[in-house]
């Protein structure tokens, strides 16, 4: 091989490995990205059971219930619609009725209802996951003021 | 001034050293090449090691070292070149007097705008030693010194009611308890943990609180405060005849000027008697009271008593201000109705009267910070 | 007083810097030592200015000084001491203080160290550096003064957020920011160099203890991070693939592929131009990273309290710097001179596919972390982008990366063999299958590409030995001379085999953990025992304990092995009386590399709680690697060669070749 072959043999493979990330980025992206939704949209948009997505919200006031082991289910909403969840495991320090909530998981085929295996509520109390603060502002139920207020 | 003569001092401070260096170190750059011969140097260095260990081989070495020693002969004809140029000077008197005009210029002006000068440092413990009488550092004393002798009654019962107007409930409530516990109840600390329970439960005479009124009522006959709170949990149990006897006997035994005979009349209209007119009393406000007892009467009504109430404290104010407590009650009146803005005018107001430099001043302040209203241009 | 004095040098230290962005430059334009010879005393000013800066806000702290707003947003009269310190840097305005005093601690290291430098590389080195203060300076003033004032002052804080109360608050920040910001040097000499347009091998040699410290420093922030996080937050998680995770990892890739680049170029003077362009990287990562974690566009469990102000304020800093320092680069690269050539298989080889793959590696974690934000901004669909998405593409990635890490120091530089290289690694090899299968067998069950992680771990580990075994040459020579030419071979040497021990040591830590610890969720009331990694607990009950500034209840747990019992340990849930705010503090037990971490949750009717039980397998290899990783950089960065290049013109003595001769 001449110089000149052998450095396009280099770039070519240098190449090849970055165009197989590349594909390997997209293939991820494709598997394991999460869509966020708010019990609103879920009213409009339907999701097959199984999919894995995020739900944000707040919980709803009066509905955490403790059942069987250590399976919780509770309510999130975000005003106008409501979805229950159920967890299994234990919940965030800062996991409070009327408080800001996101929840990961899919529903489940059987029971309609929504299996959470991940529940995220923040270390700083007066913290609001950004989406779920967007999706209730659009809605009205989040002022200014409060926000501002965390400052 | 003794603050600005010290910022004074730090910059003069930063110009002369920038001066000094500026006017001492005059002469033209030299050959800055040296550090790159003294680096391929030691790589040669290095490479005759590599091979003395036999880390790597002669011919690997050889290689090595003629590309050092190319790199070498660049630098040193770059060096000649650079030798060459003679360093220009000149400039430097104009570079030094903008230097000296910036430091201070760029620092007061921006310290200015962003600084604080007039207020010193405050030291939590030299301000808990001489706390004059700033409410919220007395209070703080006082917990200090309660975190260290929980079991002195005396300061419980005094903090228990600064607690409860300042409408920290549950701490009032511990420090009425503890108060009780440790110095024996008394008619004063009875109705005081009664009426916080009953704020705390938005104006429902709850067992508690009925247990504590009676237990004053007992201790204290003639007690028309706690007279009131039993007869108006008698009314709200539904047991409306012996209330409308329980308030009828209030007005007989008050003076009919008392404050609270008008309220005292509304509840035996509405447990189904007959008021008796009475004279209007001095506009006070509303006091806790009257704001305990206004929750449970039909929400019109009760938002226009107090509403009532509270004009006529705005109109007794604005022909004279200089009544610090009226202006406290005032703006957390407003803001216990939940009028913020008229909160935040009554305020400002207020500051008018009491400069927010003054201890009456912040007193005002600190109670708008308390209830979360914003008092514009005082706070920095 | 000392308050105002103290904001006024942060003032004052705003002017010296914008002084020094300007005069020196000139100075080098025009090679006029004077104005040249501003810099380093410049820079050492402006450090001392911030130091009183940072100190008054210190002192504000420890005193209780509730007339200022920051602490009395973030401090409580009654918290410990330490606390009252660390809580200096536990918030936005003060960290951002930390992150400057940081900055200008470099830009004077330069200045005190920097003497074997060329005068207008240094001066430009300082400049650039005070470009960079000027700016966060600005920022710090302008929308997160750390020194507004309260009057009148409240009698009582609100408390520091109580999972800042701890230790890992003292120690991760400014670690983490030694590492970050210290990559701001490599920026400012790869922009100088490009204002100079002179770089050649001195230059790489010059930069390498730079990117060094800040590597090392920055490897010890994330472990530090990551360990903080996992005993603290009570999940018993210990990466997350958070944006504020990544945001801090993205500069280590980076920084660590210009660690490997910047050799090549010291060697061979090839790979200049990329070198440069790694350096801008590295730190534009580290802006991008203090912009995500400081703006609040991506939602993370770690951010600070946000401010949309802020984040395009840092925006432009951002947009400023990067852009600025690509457009210079893309103006002066073209004029730089091709290195030395070299084969495919050689030192530089494995050194570029070193890069290659640390560059990828960086991409797709920055795609991961970016791409919610853009397709937000473009179609208002909000994503997250989880966990497995970073774990297949940034772990399929590592594979060759590990694989060949034990290749590179093996072969030689310019023209490798290949084969010579695979036949001193082959031990290396076999003890790693052996180790690898031997450990799977112990650990029993767990699918097979645990056995293939745990063969690349051991494979690095003793891959990194095999290079010290066969440069000391034990395997021809006596064991007594050997040993001798193992400890007279350069320190940097030592540095790389601790280096790429410790990525081996880690990866095993991660492998076991992720493939064998067990999890389990269950009720339990007093004097039930649960069982775990061989261990069983036994629940004691519960007790209420009181804090300085907390109130908990601890639940205390037996732990016993074949009836024995071998510790206990206390789990307990805390509530913050200022704030009323919860935390969780899980109790750790350590058995050898492994730990026992148990959880509480809520109580249960009837007596009794629910307990999470984690048994962690070797979980502190992952940070024990770290610490070897950063144990290696610093016997690098002790290597005498670092400080050569002293130019002798000086008449005062350098200590630098007083050192070589003791060595």
């Amino acid at each position: 091989m001449t110089r000149k072959q052998k450095r396009l043999a280099i770039i070519a493979g240098g190449m090849s490995f970055i165009l197989a990330a590349v594909l390997l980025v997209m293939f991820a992206l494709s598997q394991s990205v999460a869509y966020f939704f708010m019990p609103s949209d879920l009213a409009k948009t339907e999701v097959s059971p199984g999919t894995r997505i995020r739900l944000g919200g707040l919980v709803a006031e009066g509905s955490v219930k403790r059942g069987e082991g250590s399976t919780v289910t509770f309510s999130v909403t975000d005003g106008s619609e409501t979805v229950p969840v159920s967890y299994t495991g234990i919940l965030p320090d800062l996991f409070r009725e009327g408080q800001g909530v996101v929840t990961e998981g899919a529903f489940d085929a059987a029971t309609r209802g929504f299996v959470a295996d991940t529940v995220l509520a923040k270390h700083d109390e007066n913290y609001m996951p950004k989406e779920v603060a967007d999706g209730l502002k659009e809605k009205g139920m989040w002022q200014h003021g409060e926000e501002a207020a965390t400052q | 001034m003794f603050l600005w003569i010290i910022l004074a001092i730090l910059t003069a401070a930063v110009a002369a050293v920038f001066l000094v260096t500026l006017a001492r170190g005059s002469r033209p750059a030299v050959d800055d090449r040296a550090g790159e011969i003294a680096v391929y140097r030691d790589q040669l260095t290095e490479l005759e090691r590599d091979r003395g260990l036999g880390l790597i081989s002669a011919q690997d070495a050889e290689y090595a070292k003629a590309e050092i020693g190319r790199r070498l002969i660049a630098v040193a004809g770059d060096a000649d070149k650079d030798a060459d140029c003679p360093a220009p000077r000149g400039g430097l008197t104009a570079t030094g007097a903008v230097m000296t005009a910036l430091v201070p210029a760029v620092g007061l002006s921006l310290y200015l705008l962003l600084g604080s000068p007039q207020l010193p440092d405050q030291p939590l413990e030299a301000r808990l030693a001489n706390p004059g009488n700033n409410m919220a550092l007395l209070v703080a004393k006082a917990e200090r010194h309660l975190a260290e002798n929980p079991k002195d009654g005396a300061g419980w019962d005094l903090l228990a009611p600064i607690y409860f107007r300042s409408m920290r409930l549950a701490d009032a409530e511990l420090a009425y308890r503890n108060a009780i516990r440790f110095l024996g109840p008394s008619p004063e600390r009875l109705s005081g943990l009664g009426e916080t329970l009953v704020a705390g439960t938005d104006g429902i005479v709850t067992e508690d609180a009925r247990l504590a009124f009676e237990e004053s009522v007992r201790l204290e006959p003639g007690n028309p405060r706690a007279r009131f709170y039993v007869a108006l949990g008698l009314e709200q149990s539904g047991r409306r005849d012996e209330a409308r006897a329980a308030f009828e006997a209030i007005a007989k035994d008050s003076p009919s000027d008392a404050p609270w005979m008008e309220l005292v009349q509304q509840h035996i209209a509405s447990t189904g008697g007959t008021p008796q007119a009475t004279t209007n009393a001095a506009p006070g406000g509303p006091t806790s009271d009257d704001m305990a007892a206004a929750e449970d009467m039909p929400e019109g009504d009760r938002q226009d008593m107090i509403r009532g109430m509270v004009e006529s404290l705005a109109a007794r104010l604005e022909g004279d201000p200089n009544n610090l407590e009226g202006w406290l009650r005032l703006v957390r009146s407003y803001s216990v109705l939940g009028d913020k803005e008229k909160a935040a005018e009554a305020l400002k107001t207020g500051l008018k009267t009491f400069p927010a430099e003054g201890d009456e001043g912040r007193q005002l302040i600190a109670l708008a910070r308390e209830i979360g209203i914003a008092a514009e241009g005082v706070t920095q | 007083m000392i308050i105002e004095i103290g904001h006024y040098t942060l003032v004052l230290a705003l002017a010296t810097s914008l002084i020094l962005s300007i005069v020196p430059l000139i100075g080098a334009r025009r090679n006029d030592m004077a104005m040249m010879a501003l810099a380093p005393v410049g820079a050492i000013m402006t450090f001392l200015l911030v130091l009183i800066s940072f100190a008054a806000l210190t002192w504000a702290y420890v005193v209780s000084d509730f007339s200022l707003k920051n602490v009395w947003e973030n401090s409580h009269s009654m918290m410990p001491l330490i606390y009252k310190y660390s809580g200096v840097w536990g918030n936005h305005e003060g960290s951002m203080l930390l992150w400057l005093l940081i900055l200008v601690f470099f830009s004077a290291l330069v200045a005190v160290f920097g003497r074997n430098l060329p005068d207008s590389l240094r001066a430009n080195v300082i400049v650039v550096q005070s470009w960079i203060t000027t700016a966060f300076t600005l920022f710090i003033l302008l929308t997160s003064n750390p020194f507004a004032r309260l009057s009148p002052a409240p009698a009582e804080g609100q408390d520091l957020n109580p999972v800042l109360q701890d230790l890992g608050l003292a120690v991760h920040p400014p670690l983490l920011y030694l590492g970050y910001v210290g990559f701001s040097v490599c920026f400012s000499f790869a922009v100088a160099a490009l204002i100079d347009g002179r770089i050649d091998a001195a230059w790489a040699r010059w930069v390498r203890p730079w990117t060094l410290a800040a590597w090392t420093f920055l490897t010890a922030g994330i472990a530090m991070g990551s360990y903080w996080a996992y005993y603290e937050l009570g999940w018993g998680g210990w990466w997350f693939w958070d944006p504020v995770e990544n945001a801090s990892f993205m500069p280590w890739l980076a920084g660590t592929a210009l660690l490997h680049s910047a050799l090549v170029m010291e060697k061979r003077e090839a790979l200049k131009i990329w070198t440069v362009l790694l350096a801008i990287m590295t730190f534009s990562l580290s802006l991008l990273g203090t912009f995500l974690v400081r703006s609040g566009v991506l939602t993370s469990v770690h951010a600070f309290a946000t401010d949309p102000t802020r984040g395009i304020f840092i925006l432009v800093i951002l947009m400023l710097f990067v852009g600025g320092a690509f457009a210079l680069f893309a103006w002066r690269a073209p004029m730089l001179k091709a290195g030395g050539l070299f084969a495919p298989i050689s030192r530089e080889g494995a050194l570029v596919l070193n890069n290659l793959i640390l560059t990828v590696a960086t991409a797709t974690v920055l795609i991961g972390t970016l791409y919610p934000l853009v397709l937000e901004t473009l179609t208002g669909e909000k994503i997250s982008v989880g966990a497995p998405f970073f774990d297949m593409t940034f772990g399929l990635l590592m594979i060759p990366l590990l694989f060949a890490v034990p290749f590179g120091p093996m072969l030689a530089w310019k023209r490798g063999d290949l084969l010579g290289a695979m036949q001193r690694l082959y031990v290396a090899a076999g003890l790693a299958l052996v180790a690898g299968f031997g450990l799977y067998y112990i650990q029993n069950g767990g699918p097979v590409m645990a056995a293939f992680g745990l063969i690349i771990g051991f494979w690095a580990m003793f891959g990194a030995l095999a290079d010290l075994w066969h440069r000391a040459n034990f395997s021809k020579l006596p064991f007594n001379v050997a040993w001798r030419r193992l400890v007279g071979l350069p320190r940097s040497t030592f540095g790389t085999a601790f280096a790429h021990f410790g990525i081996g040591v880690t990866v095993l830590g991660v492998v076991m953990v992720t493939t064998f610890e067990t999890e389990s969720v269950i009720e339990m009331k007093q004097g039930m025992t649960a069982e775990a990694g061989g261990y069983s607990l036994v629940f004691d009950g519960m007790r209420e304990s009181i804090g300085p500034n907390f109130t908990e209840e601890q639940g205390h747990f037996t732990i016993s092995k074949g009836g024995v019992a071998v510790a206990d340990t206390w789990s307990s849930k805390r509530i913050y009386t200022a704030r009323g705010m919860p935390t969780t503090e899980a109790g750790i037990v350590t058995f050898g590399f492994s730990q026992l971490y148990v959880s509480l949750g809520d109580p249960i009717a009837g007596g009794g709680m629910v307990v999470r039980i984690w048994w962690k397998p070797f979980i502190l290899c992952i940070w024990g690697g770290c610490v070897i990783m950063m144990i290696g950089g610093f016997i690098s960065l002790s290597d005498r060669r670092l400080r050569v290049g002293a130019p002798t013109r000086k008449a005062k003595p350098a200590k630098a070749p007083k050192l070589e001769a003791a060595e």
